[in-house]
């Protein structure tokens, strides 16, 4: 199958980008590197350029550049397995050589936006906080009592409701000391009809997403790759608010209703419909394809695309609280039991999957209750156990073989009876 | 020496105290991590138990439900929890103090509305976060409220200003006796063992706080009778223990723990609440204890934990540094490099142990003779 342009197009767009803002940088602007779970559409605002950390530590692992990263960390006397996707680019900042890293290095960063996720995660940043030149600003990651029913219809406007008012207080109050410590630090002025404006653009980017995952859902067979929505979604992700962010997720969004309304698949008789949760496996992109051509197994749904439609959708008049509301929550939609399990088992059935991938990787974020809600619902899951980022810890023959089998045993066989 | 030896035995068997508790028809509230404010659950009456993992028992269900790949202890509490280990618990209260709490909380909250089969007390969030920031002082201060609010719903009746304010004294007292007790053991030669120590800090985890001041007043009027502990002067940093294996096998290695920073140990206690005149301000004393005791290595940075530790192996007369980490506890090993650095003492990491054992082919660093007490 020949690829999305959209993807293609969204892959040399991010290295025009980031040539652009190391050019920016050498000649004396900010740099924010921001955590992916944190807040950038302040910094979009202000016009500080900005580089999301995961994004940059999936560049660094595509330019298989990952252990000599990790190696740095360690001879820093640093964990090398803990928190491994977050501390890649920390990798990048203690070589003695920065521009060896992927695409000339990344500049770098006068601040550091993370959210105090975890036990380890803000020691990374506390580590990027030690480095000449740059400031961690931390925000906290609050968690709380009640469970809103189906977050994903309340959260575009009823969004109050389903946090509760003292996580948005909080991360309102930290998000007014940020811009006025930007506002400071920077010399540059926020201005809140921009703002407001950057926020109506997220939004309308996001509805495009929505549209789009919709129409993925209906389509028989599936219009496009999952490793093809990936960067067609997410690459416009770092862009939001921008709009070439819109453009990006509109042009996407036409590619993919082309495709369906030409009936156009992946290329292969599709048999089996798959869901695919957790991280991408991205040592080992051809994963995904390996299974179409043995069995006609197509992976349909990632969570890329599908928390793009219905995770950050934030409408309201008063739009620093809106993007509170965009990240009060954020892992709490994908990780945290029940906000997550419930929104799988609705997606799965949304999209009709036959079955569900399950990476469950060393970082517990109930991966127990996730299945177990899946299978409650219908679903057959099989769970690999593998950290995404790591090679050393995933034996892709273990891995095939029992995707291979599964499939065979449980899927096919259920999809036959399904399809009739 | 009848106090410490009640006191060790009551760190023991801890539901002792709380099985007299439940048979007098008074309700037990039992407790996971240091930031649970106690204060409140004394106020309405409950006896807080701090709950506590076994390192001899296979976590099996904790880990069906938690993965393995977290924190063993959270893994071993779930799974007493699940095995009725900790006796009657008319509650349930977990702090937000590391990852591995937070996760068994949320299968704690799962298990309730997926497997209503299974008798688990009704449980609750306290969510005590530790940025050093006004913002969070106020979130901090509106989640004191909404547990008080919980936990008369509970009760069945309003916790009184006095019943809080009678509370925090209570509390506030335990802490400093601590405070005295750790000193037993900052003095060369020491007075009391690592062990002894860490048992005195869990036994008042499990008993009400006057009972527990009473014990710990006795052992310090026994002090002087106590005999002298010898060995290589450690202070213990990493993983918290919530179980004394460790400390044994250390001192049975001739290691002599004289201080932690962890929050079975000084960390525990070091900060009261020391309430303003005010009876309107002490919610507001409470969420400030709360969010700035500590710093805990899964909350706080690595420069304040560097700082702390320097500072408290000081105050300890420490001749070494030791971090010990568990398996899965992610956050002290970010914290040693500059640890040891502020220290400036021999310093040793040992990392990725099992729970309740330690490897002590990896401390020849600490036994050196420069090193020797
Ligand atoms: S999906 Fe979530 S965890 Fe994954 S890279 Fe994006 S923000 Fe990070
Ligand atoms: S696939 Fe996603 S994370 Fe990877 S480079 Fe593309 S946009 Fe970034």
């Amino acid at each position: 199958m020949t690829r999305l342009d959209s993807a293609r197009r969204a892959t040399r767009h991010q290295r025009q980008w980031f040539e652009d803002l190391r050019a920016e940088v050498e000649a004396g602007a900010p740099l924010a590197l921001v955590n992916a779970d944190a807040p950038q559409e302040i910094f979009r605002a202000m016009g500080i350029p900005y580089v999301v950390n995961q994004w940059w530590a999936s560049i660094i692992t595509a330019k298989r550049q990952g252990q000599d990263h990790l190696g740095r960390v360690r001879a820093h006397g640093y964990p090398d397995d803990s928190e491994q996707y977050n501390a890649l680019p920390l990798g990048g900042v203690l070589d003695p050589e920065p521009d060896t890293g992927p695409w000339g290095g990344l500049p770098r960063p006068t601040i550091v936006l993370g959210e105090t996720t975890g036990d380890a995660a803000r020691k990374v940043f506390d580590v990027w906080d030690e480095q000449p030149g740059t400031t961690f600003y931390a925000l906290e990651s609050a968690a709380e009592n009640a469970v809103p029913p189906n977050w994903w219809e309340l959260m575009p406007h009823r969004w109050e409701e389903a946090i509760g008012s003292d996580r948005l207080d909080l991360l309102v109050g930290e998000l007014e000391g940020l811009i006025r410590f930007l506002e400071t630090t920077t010399g540059l002025v926020f201005s809140e009809t921009r703002f407001r404006d950057v926020m109506d653009l997220v939004n309308e980017q996001e509805e495009w997403n929505r549209r789009t995952r919709d129409l993925v859902a209906a389509a028989r067979p599936c219009p496009l790759e999952v490793t093809d929505s990936i960067p067609s979604v997410m690459v416009p992700q770092w862009h939001r608010g921008t709009a070439w962010g819109v453009e990006a997720a509109k042009a996407f969004h036409d590619e993919v209703a082309q495709r369906v309304a030409a009936g156009t698949g992946v290329g292969v008789d599709e048999r089996a419909r798959l869901m695919w949760i957790g991280r991408g496996l991205w040592f080992d992109l051809d994963f995904y394809r390996r299974f179409q051509d043995s069995h006609g197994a197509v992976f349909v749904w990632s969570m890329y695309l599908a928390i793009a439609a219905d995770g950050y959708l934030r409408y309201g008049d008063d739009p620093l609280r809106a993007l509170a509301a965009r990240f009060a929550t954020f892992s709490d939609q994908l990780y945290t039991p029940p906000w997550s399990v419930e929104w799988y088992v609705k997606e799965a059935r949304h999209h009709g999957v036959d079955g569900v991938v399950h990476l469950v990787s060393d970082d517990p974020r109930g991966s127990w209750f996730t299945t177990r809600g899946l299978e409650a619902a219908g679903f057959p899951v099989l769970e690999l156990h593998a950290d995404n980022v790591d090679a050393r810890t995933a034996d892709p023959d273990t891995l095939d073989r029992k995707v291979r089998d599964w499939l065979d045993a449980v899927v096919l066989p259920r999809a036959g009876a399904r399809g009739g | 020496m009848a106090a410490l030896a009640e006191l060790t035995a009551l760190a023991a068997d801890r539901t002792a105290v709380a099985h007299e508790w439940s048979a007098a028809g008074r309700p037990v509230a039992g407790y996971v991590g240091a930031d649970v404010p106690v204060e409140v659950l004394t106020a309405a009456g409950f006896l807080p138990v701090r709950l506590t993992g076994d390192p001899d028992t296979p976590p099996v269900a904790g880990d069906r439900y938690l993965g393995r790949g977290l924190d063993p202890v959270a893994r071993s509490v779930l799974t007493r929890l699940l095995d009725g280990a900790y006796g009657p618990l008319s509650a349930l209260v977990v702090s937000h103090d590391c990852e591995a709490s937070l996760r068994l909380f949320y299968a704690v909250r799962e298990l309730h509305r997926t497997e209503p089969g299974i008798a688990l007390p009704p449980v609750h969030l306290v969510d005590v976060l530790h940025l050093p920031h006004r913002t969070t002082t106020r979130y901090v201060l509106a989640k004191i409220r909404q547990l008080r609010t919980q936990v008369e719903r509970w009760k069945g009746s309003p916790v009184t200003a006095e019943d809080l304010a009678g509370a925090v004294a209570a509390h506030d007292r335990v802490r400093s006796l601590l405070g005295r007790v750790a000193g037993l053991r900052r003095t060369r030669p020491a007075r009391l063992t690592g062990i002894e120590a860490l048992a005195a800090v869990a036994a008042t985890t499990a008993l009400p706080p006057d009972r527990a001041a009473l014990l710990l007043e006795a052992l310090l009027a026994e002090a002087d009778a106590l005999p002298e502990a010898g060995g290589t002067r450690v202070f213990l940093t990493g993983s918290s223990h919530d179980h004394p294996r460790v400390h044994a096998a250390l001192e049975e290695a001739g290691l002599l723990v004289v201080g932690e920073d962890h929050d079975w140990g000084d960390l525990l206690h070091h900060r009261l609440v020391d309430p303003p005149p005010d009876p309107a301000l002490l919610e507001l004393a409470l969420a400030e204890r709360y969010q700035h005791n500590g710093p805990a290595a899964a909350a706080a940075s690595i420069r304040q934990r560097a700082a702390h530790t320097a500072a408290a192996a000081r105050a300890c007369r420490a001749d070494a540094l030791l971090s010990y980490v568990r398996v899965h506890d992610d956050a002290p090993r970010w914290d040693f490099p500059a640890q040891r650095a502020a220290t400036g003492l021999p310093a040793v990491l040992v990392d990725r142990q099992p729970y309740g054992r330690i490897d002590l082919d990896a401390l020849t660093a600490l036994r050196t003779p420069g090193v020797a007490a």
